[in-house]
């Protein structure tokens, strides 16, 4: 027929034929009744495929000439088309058709089971027909009543939920549409239906969820949820401001327990409690944000500067982190294997990179090192040396110069014990053994102190050491620091009980006055000794009022040492014990004036580093801006201490003063350096 | 013939100058010291603690406090145009109004504190001096700062000398911040430390 020029009669003959044909199939489909409609409509749809097939293959020369030549629409996508507008849209099927569509869904969301190979089939037709056909008859209406149907869903769990079981709910809506999707609709409806379950489950109610009373994100992270903080975390990650809004609850809420945990007065009688209590903080938030925050770096950076905010509130801090370390090296390590000494030792420098000052920690890390290494007290040498490289690595050669030279001098000296009685073995006989360290002046935190008078045979022992040393190293000077030895004493009681005292130099002194006295007063071992009398005091304290270790008996018996007492040898002193260690009333933590001392010290030092700083910036930049010179300043400072701008501005007037600086002439602000 | 006259006229004039100030001089040092000063000041009917002999020192570019010498004494009397008691005093009403000028004022203010220094490398003042000298050089044109600052001075423990970087910031506070409500003064800015700490003592007071 198109070769006889009938083209465009067989067409439309086509067209005319196929409508009609259709017509009377959506009449069949139509008298479908309830549950029959789908599977009427899916048979028919088949047919029609068919039928389709068929036809093309009939009238495939006319598909190939005639209508592209005379631009009509091919047989198949006519016969879709046809389908479309005679059944699909006839105004009794298109309607039901998505009613019954959506109502299968929503029986399926409430946990009814439906054919899901019916659904598949003819949304497959809807898609069949064209994405819009599937978008505007379909997608659209579907999106629209998952919007409400989750609306009021999340309106209902919210109020009689916990936000746990809210979370785990909404993850399973989510879930649910994903399997949807998958199962029979089109994939790229994906998003679309997840964006809507994410804004109308979790957009809308996240502060309320966040800050749900008793269950909320304050309350997992108080109870370590792993699995429910896991599960907001990825849920609310799905939605703008979602992961801001928990870093911020988090950041908070740690900020204040942290702050309270560093200003509460009953953990700060306790520093080795104290540091303790920071490192569980830490070690509860590192499990946190590695378990359910996938070590997310946002939310670890905001562990920092939490932890740098409220451990600086405390300005004792630094001193405590160096008693912790101290009571570690002392003696919680006995026992530890090398790799957990390790890992405590890193947790500690965990805490030192929060400080801000840096500097007082160094201060009072000497101070507890020099006692640990004096009185012999390290536990492990190389937990010390491990420690001091990892200070070194972190703040530099120059931070750590005097600690290594303070472990260098307890090598040194002894070595030259062991010269010295190498030298004077012979001589000296059955002597008491002295044991000396030479400690380089200004490596050690030692303060300028009145050498007392020692025993006699213990005096003329060290100057034999003295002209020894000299001997070897001219030019040298050496003072005694008695205030920091300690001595071993052999001592017999009136019934012949046998001990050994372990007792401070102080101690020694008081107590071999006693080898030729019944009787002494306290005036008497003032003058003998020559013990500056504070020191004395405590040291009379710890011999004559501490229970079980009264190796001297006073008179008038109390608690305080008066100047008008009078003291004796214990004749009854008793302990199960063979070797009895007398300690001196000291203070671990440092007490208000020598806080004090220490703080004046550190500011002291401070002024030249400050100077160093400014006059280094000035040489290379020659002029510039007091802001901009208390900013760098500030800035490289920050890894040892936190400059305060006043006392910045004190050390560019000094400079001024002494005309290393000067101001500009017109402009106040402006600083000049002279060269 | 004018040239010559005019030559001489002046030559007599240095005359005149010269011998005005070897009757003040004494004649063992060849200067003029505090006591000469003194009868100075007298003939002159000025208080020797009156601002316009530290004017006139400042004319003289005077070196050492409590001496003039020849050279500083001719620097300003030549300047001033006065061979006499009587020339130099009516010349003063002039002196002051120069010193008044903002432009010459600054020099002025400076040379105060310089010429304050009697000692060898000495770089700061002690606080009673400055008070004085606050007094008397900026006082008739800020009352009110300097009567604050003054007691404030008095009051606080943290510096007891006043060295130049701090003198020359009272004066820049005088001409550039207003008073008494402070509004202008901006801590973050440059001012010399121990004004920061003056501003926060008078804002303390202000409640």
């Amino acid at each position: 027929m198109v070769l006889h020029k009938f083209g465009e009669k067989l067409y439309s003959g086509l067209v005319g034929t196929m409508t009609l044909h259709l017509q009377e199939m959506a009449k069949t489909i139509e008298a479908a009744q309830g549950n029959l409609f789908l599977e009427e409509l899916n048979r028919k749809w088949n047919d029609h495929n068919k039928a389709l097939q068929m036809i093309r293959d009939i009238l495939m020369y006319m598909d190939r000439t005639f209508i592209p030549s005379n631009r009509k629409t091919p047989v198949h996508e006519l016969g879709l088309n046809l389908w479309r507008d005679n059944v699909i849209h006839s105004s009794k099927i298109q309607t039901r058709l998505l009613d019954t569509l959506l109502e299968l869904i929503q029986k399926e969301r409430t946990g009814e089971i439906i054919n899901r190979g019916l659904m598949r089939n003819i949304i497959k037709m809807l898609m069949d027909l064209g994405s819009s056909v599937y978008q505007e008859d379909f997608e659209k209406h579907f999106l629209e009543v998952s919007a409400d149907f989750y609306r009021a869903e999340s309106q209902d769990f919210i109020e009689c939920c916990d936000c746990g079981d809210y979370l785990k709910k909404a993850e399973r809506r989510l879930n649910e549409e994903i399997e949807r999707v998958s199962l029979y609709l089109d994939s790229k409806s994906e998003t679309k239906i997840t964006n809507v379950v994410e804004k109308e489950m979790i957009a809308s109610h996240m502060l309320r969820l966040v800050h749900m009373d008793n269950s909320g994100l304050v309350n997992m992270l108080i109870d370590d949820k792993y699995e429910d903080l896991g599960r907001m975390y990825n849920l609310f990650r799905r939605v703008p401001n979602g992961l801001p809004t928990i870093r911020d609850v988090m950041t908070s809420h740690l900020r204040e327990t942290g702050k309270q945990l560093v200003t509460d007065a009953e953990k700060l009688k306790d520093p080795v409690e104290f540091v303790q209590c920071l490192l569980n903080e830490k070690d509860k938030y590192d499990k946190i944000i590695n378990l359910a925050f996938s070590n997310d770096k946002t939310f670890q950076n905001a562990l920092n500067s939490s932890f740098e905010y409220f451990i600086n509130l405390n300005p004792r801090s630094p001193e405590f982190i160096s008693l912790f370390v101290d009571e570690k090296l002392r003696k919680g390590l006995k026992g530890v294997s090398e790799e957990d000494v390790e890992t405590i030792l890193d947790k500690v420098m965990m805490l030192f990179r929060y400080l801000q000052e840096k500097d007082v920690f160094e201060k009072y890390y000497k101070q507890h090192l020099a006692k640990r290494l004096l009185s012999g007290k390290t536990v492990s040498d190389d937990a010390e040396r491990s420690l001091i490289v990892k200070l070194k690595t972190e703040c530099g050669y120059q931070f750590t110069s005097k600690l290594e030279g303070m472990f260098t001098d307890m090598k040194t000296s002894q070595d030259t014990m062991q010269g010295f009685y190498a030298a004077y073995a012979a001589e000296l006989g059955d002597s008491p053994t002295l044991v000396v360290q030479v400690l380089t002046t200004g490596s050690w935190p030692t303060q300028p102190s009145i050498t007392c008078n020692l025993p006699a045979e213990m005096s003329a022992l060290c100057e034999k050491f003295r002209s020894y040393y000299l001997g070897t190293h001219t030019g040298r000077r050496l003072s005694w620091q008695t205030n920091m030895g300690t001595a071993d004493l052999k001592a017999i009681f009136g019934k012949g009980q046998k001990h050994e005292l372990n007792v401070s130099t102080y101690q020694m002194c008081v107590l071999m006055l006693f080898n030729s006295a019944d009787r002494l007063s306290y005036k008497e071992i003032e003058q003998a000794t020559e013990i500056p009398s504070s020191d004395l005091r405590r040291c009379l304290q710890s011999l004559a009022c501490v229970k079980g270790k009264n190796v001297l008996r006073k008179e008038p018996m109390s608690k305080d040492i008066g100047e008008e007492d009078a003291f004796f040898v214990n004749d009854k002193f008793a302990s199960k014990f063979y070797k009895v260690k007398i300690g001196t009333v000291v203070a671990q933590k440092e007490s208000e004036p020598e806080k004090q001392e220490t703080r004046q010290r550190v500011e002291e030092d401070r002024k030249p580093q400050i100077e160093a700083a400014i006059v280094r910036i000035m040489k290379s930049r020659r002029v510039l801006d007091h802001n901009n010179i208390i900013a760098e300043v500030t800035k490289q400072l920050q890894s040892r201490f936190l400059a305060n701008p006043g006392e910045i501005k004190k050390r560019i007037e000094s400079l001024i003063e002494r005309d290393f600086l000067e101001r500009d002439s017109s402009d106040r602000r402006l600083y000049r350096y002279l060269a | 013939m004018l040239c010559l006259a005019t030559g001489k006229a002046a030559s007599k004039e240095l005359e005149r100058i010269d011998q005005l100030f070897f009757s003040y001089a004494n004649n063992s040092s060849g200067l003029i010291d505090p006591e000469g000063i003194e009868s100075f000041c007298s003939d002159l009917e000025v208080d020797h603690t009156d601002v316009r002999i530290l004017m006139l020192a400042w004319k003289m570019q005077a070196e050492k406090q409590g001496y003039f010498t020849l050279d500083e004494w001719r620097r300003g009397l030549r300047a001033l145009r006065a061979d006499t008691i009587v020339k130099l005093k009516k010349a003063l009403p002039d002196l002051d109004k120069e010193v008044r000028r903002p432009s010459t004022f600054e020099d002025f203010y400076t040379y105060a504190f310089q010429y304050c220094l009697t000692e060898e490398k000495q770089k700061s003042i002690d606080i009673e001096s400055i008070c004085v000298l606050l007094d008397l050089v900026l006082g008739s044109r800020f009352g009110p700062q300097v009567d604050y600052l003054v007691q404030y001075l008095k009051t606080q423990t943290d510096y007891k000398v006043i060295n130049m970087d701090q003198w020359k910031g009272f004066y820049r506070f005088c001409t550039e911040i207003s008073f008494p409500d402070l509004s202008n003064y901006d801590p973050d800015s440059a001012w010399p430390w121990i004004l920061d700490n003056f501003v926060d003592w008078m804002r303390a007071k202000q409640g």
